[in-house]
């Protein structure tokens, strides 16, 4: 997949996730590498973003099999920009794909 | 690379990053190591997966300088979301800031030439004074008046150039502020 795409959907991915449920950083990459490969580095400056923005929130749990972890959790504003995202991503993958399999009527 | 490598090449790239958000970071990725190694792989894998260090820390970076410019906006601060931004790749400098310079350079000699100016005046006014020392000036009366008339021309002409400095500055922000949101755009979407 290309770079500059990926970069721009990471956001969109991480904000999907939490929707469904509250995920700590390490959980939150390895979901999204078994889609498509990323830096895992480049997801914490993400979230760190995205709590300054308040669109999550964190809070500390301690885990059974080991080192407390430090979750995230969608806020409401998180939920909005989520929603906005989410019919920016479907209205413009709809136009592409009209493109893509020729069905914009192009003879 | 190893995992203590790797977090002191982080922690070194981060010194413009207050404390408190530091601090944070540092956890994040022992947070990542500890989780990492606990699932069984070893830090030279955990290493390599989470990319170049210095690269996340440009992104930090970034995320700080345009929070700090949001947060109260001045010239300095808008420089520095740019800085930061610049550095994972995006703009060119010379675009940007050739014409900015330019005409900041010339609003400068136009407020020196105006300084100068009230400063010839005040010499010429002041020799006229001494017609037996210097003998070029025609009659102290003249030489007073022409330089007083030198130094209001100088005045009038700093107190122009300020205004117009002043103009130049208050639309250099109006246009930085509408950049902003392109920065911002290109300067987050590089997570």
């Amino acid at each position: 997949m290309n770079i500059q795409f990926k970069k721009g959907v990471l956001e969109l991915c991480v904000l999907s996730i939490l929707d469904q449920k509250d995920c700590y950083g390490y959980e939150l990459v390895h979901n999204i590498s078994k889609s498509f490969t990323i830096s895992e580095g480049t997801i914490y400056p993400l979230l760190s973003r995205l709590k300054k923005e308040g669109y999550v929130i964190t809070y500390l749990e301690e885990s059974i099999e080991g080192p407390t972890r430090k979750y995230y959790e969608l806020t409401e504003s998180g939920k909005l920009v989520l929603h906005t995202l989410k019919e920016e991503w479907k209205s413009f993958t709809n136009d592409v794909n009209q493109i893509i399999e020729g069905c914009v009527g192009y003879e | 690379m190893n995992k203590n490598e790797f977090m002191n090449s982080l922690k070194s790239q981060l010194k413009a990053i207050p404390e408190n958000d530091k601090q944070e970071i540092i956890y994040d990725y022992e947070e990542h190591f500890r989780i990492g190694l606990n699932k069984g792989r070893n830090e030279e894998e955990i290493v390599s997966s989470l990319g170049n260090p210095k690269q996340i820390a440009k992104q930090f970076k970034a995320n700080y300088r345009i929070s700090k410019v949001e947060e109260k906006f001045t010239i300095g601060n808008f420089f520095q979301a740019l800085f930061a931004t610049i550095g994972l790749g995006f703009f060119n400098l010379v675009i940007v800031l050739g014409p900015f310079i330019a005409i900041a350079a010339t609003l400068f000699a136009f407020i020196i030439v105006g300084i100068s100016l009230v400063g010839s005046g005040l010499f010429v006014a002041i020799i006229s004074f001494f017609p037996d020392t210097y003998h070029n000036v025609p009659s102290p009366l003249v030489g007073i008046l022409v330089g007083i008339a030198l130094s209001a021309f100088g005045a009038l002409w700093t107190i122009g150039s300020l205004y117009i400095s002043k103009w130049f500055y208050l639309l250099t922000i109006k246009y930085l502020k509408l950049n902003l949101n392109i920065i911002k755009k290109r300067g987050l979407n590089h997570d």
